[in-house]
Parts: C-alpha cells; sequence; structure tokens
C-alpha cells in the first residue's frame, strides 16, 4: 500500500502542478471531505448493527448460527479458532443476503479475533477474497437507476449480474486456495 | 424482501428476552463499539478518498484507462467501458457516476449499457473493502489478496461483456 500511495500520489500532483495547481489541495479536502461523511455514516450503521449483534451472542444465538455453517466453513476455511467461526458466519451470511449494513462490522470483528490466533493468515486471505467479490443476490441500486432513466426491462442485468459475481467468488476462492494453501504441519 | 429485517430482528430480541438476556444492556454495550471503529476507520478512509480525488482531477484516471483500452479491447471489454473497469476497485461513487453517464451517453438498453450495469452490479470496491476491513488490523501484507480480488473482479467483468452479448 506504501507503494502504490506514493507512486499515485506523486503522479498526480506532479501532473496536477502544470494543469491545475490549485486543484491539488483542493481535491485532497475534497477527499477528506468525502472520508468523513462516510465515516458518520458508517458509525450510526456499526452502532445499530453491532447493538442487534450482542443481543444476538448473549442468547447464544450466533453460537447455534454457526454450528449450522460448520460444513461450509470447513471447506472455504479449514480450521476457525475461537469465537472467529460465529462471526465468520454471521458475515459470510449477511453477504449471501445483501445485508451489506451488517457484513462491515460483522468483518472487522473476524479480522480481529482471526488476528489474535497464530498461523491464521490463510483463513483471513480467504475471508478477505470472499468479501471483496462478494455474491450481490440484487444489484438494487443499479436497477433504480435504470428504472429512473426509463429503461424498457430494467431487470434484463440480473441474471447476468449474479452469474458473473458467483465467477469471481470462485475465481477468488480457487486462487486463494491454489496459492496461499496452508502449508501442513 | 422488505419483511427479512423486521421479521429477523423481532426474532432475534424474543430469542434473547426467552435466555433471559438483558436486552437494553447488550445493546448499549454493542453499540458502543462502533465509535472505536470509526476512530480506527476514518484516517485509512480518509488516505483511499484523498488519492481518489487526486486521481480523478489530475486526468490521470483518464490516461490510464486509455493506456488500458487496447489490452481490455483484447479480453472483450469495449474501451468505452474501460474507464469504469479501472475506478471501480477504487471507488463505488465514482464508478456510479460514471454508470448514469454511460447510461445517458449509449441510451439505458444499449449493449454498452448492459455491460456496463453488470461491471458495476459484480465486482467490489477491492481497496474500500481492503482499508475499511483492516483499519487497525496487525496484517500489513495483502498484497496477494489483493491481486487475486482484481484478478478475480476482471473475470468478471470479461464475463459481463461475454454475457451480455448472449443474453
Amino acid at each position: 500500500m506504501n507503494v502504490i500511495f506514493a507512486v499515485c500520489f506523486f503522479i498526480c500532483t506532479a501532473l496536477l502542478l502544470f494543469i491545475d495547481p490549485d486543484g491539488a489541495l483542493a481535491s485532497m479536502l475534497a477527499g477528506g471531505e468525502k472520508a468523513l461523511a462516510l465515516t458518520m455514516k458508517m458509525t450510526v450503521i456499526y452502532a445499530v448493527w453491532l447493538g442487534i449483534f450482542e443481543l444476538a451472542e448473549r442468547s447464544r444465538l450466533t453460537e447455534k448460527f454457526a454450528r449450522a455453517l460448520r460444513p461450509l466453513n470447513r471447506v472455504l476455511f479449514g480450521d476457525l479458532p475461537g469465537k472467529s467461526n460465529e462471526y465468520v458466519s454471521m458475515n459470510i451470511s449477511a453477504n449471501m443476503l445483501g445485508m451489506s449494513g451488517a457484513t462491515t462490522p460483522m468483518g472487522i470483528k473476524s479480522i480481529q479475533e482471526l488476528e489474535k490466533h497464530p498461523d491464521t493468515s490463510y483463513q483471513i486471505a480467504m475471508f478477505f477474497v470472499i468479501n471483496a467479490t462478494s455474491i450481490q443476490i440484487l444489484p438494487t441500486s443499479v436497477l433504480a437507476l435504470r428504472t429512473s432513466l426509463g429503461s424498457l426491462s430494467p431487470s434484463d442485468i440480473i441474471l447476468p449480474t449474479i452469474l458473473a459475481t458467483a465467477l469471481s467468488s470462485v475465481v477468488g476462492i480457487l486462487l486463494v486456495k491454489i496459492f496461499l494453501r496452508k502449508k501442513k504441519k | 424482501m422488505k419483511y427479512i429485517l423486521p421479521v429477523m430482528f423481532l426474532l432475534i430480541l424474543a430469542y434473547a428476552l426467552y435466555k433471559k438476556v438483558k436486552p437494553y444492556d447488550a445493546f448499549v454495550s454493542g453499540a458502543g463499539q462502533a465509535i472505536p471503529f470509526a476512530v480506527k476507520l476514518f484516517p485509512y478512509l480518509a488516505a483511499i478518498f484523498v488519492l481518489t480525488e487526486l486521481f480523478e482531477a489530475s486526468g490521470a484516471s483518464d490516461a490510464v484507462s486509455r493506456f488500458l483500452a487496447p489490452a481490455f479491447r483484447l479480453l472483450g471489454i469495449p474501451e468505452e467501458l474501460s474507464k469504469l473497469v479501472l475506478i471501480k476497485p477504487f471507488s463505488g461513487n465514482g464508478a456510479l457516476a460514471l454508470l448514469t453517464e454511460i447510461y445517458k451517453t449509449y441510451g439505458v438498453d444499449s449493449y454498452i449499457a448492459r455491460c456496463a450495469s453488470v461491471i458495476y452490479g459484480s465486482s467490489e470496491t477491492v481497496f474500500y473493502v481492503a482499508a475499511v476491513y483492516f483499519a487497525g488490523a496487525k496484517t500489513k501484507n495483502l498484497t496477494a489478496p489483493i491481486l487475486i480480488s482484481l484478478f478475480a473482479s476482471l473475470c468478471a467483468c470479461v464475463f459481463a461483456c461475454f454475457i451480455c452479448l448472449v443474453m
């Protein structure tokens, strides 16, 4: 990330020096503003979902849930130590149900929990790739936009989208399995 | 679909009451974790967004997409879409703005527009996910997972352009 940051920052700022010197600081501030707006939005989403999740956790509902998803998790991750099994299960099901608000807090908790245990870099990589190529069942924002612009059949794209996103998840999972599989002790 | 969430919330609360969990205390302690998360998250988002804005404003994004267009062409991705493919891993909002522009320029039901819809819907903002999930995490070496995710998203884009030809 440090290399990417340095290269992008240097080239972009150097270009702006010639095109629009005033634009450099202005666009950086605009970026910071967007980041703050998004952080505020995320805080609210976190608060609600983490509150609900704490309820489910204290009543041991998440434990039951994780047990139900264990076969799937075993295929994808192998071992999930400690409580990470619960968090990962919640995150994956939220992903599949398209509850985008709930995935992030569960995702962060999953990573934090996985990091507490040794030798979990494979699980962390797999978990990240699944989230970064996540299956979105209903592309709601695209549908809304198409409808508002007068598309004759806005829902045309649903099936291709599901197929394409499923393909990307499968490719991602296979590549992690091939390249980052944990060495057997 | 719209009934799922409220029903789920009711079930969770009902089950918690049945298990004699104190609901108010539990909710408050869960919600309290939100602020520390946000505090960790903000600097990473700031870095990503500052970079994205610079990338756009300097015209570098146009230059790179022009440069990559022939390579994308070879993979079956129309060059009108190369900028969308490029911007999507960085910025969801940027991609959405571009998608709207594509709809208006080429018509919502054109091949280009349908491809763009599938590309937008099928790939994630990889760098954003990386920044958010690993905000404050100890894992620093994300190169391999990020490359894998980007490659998988590119596969989805190529597939999207192909499937829109037949469907």
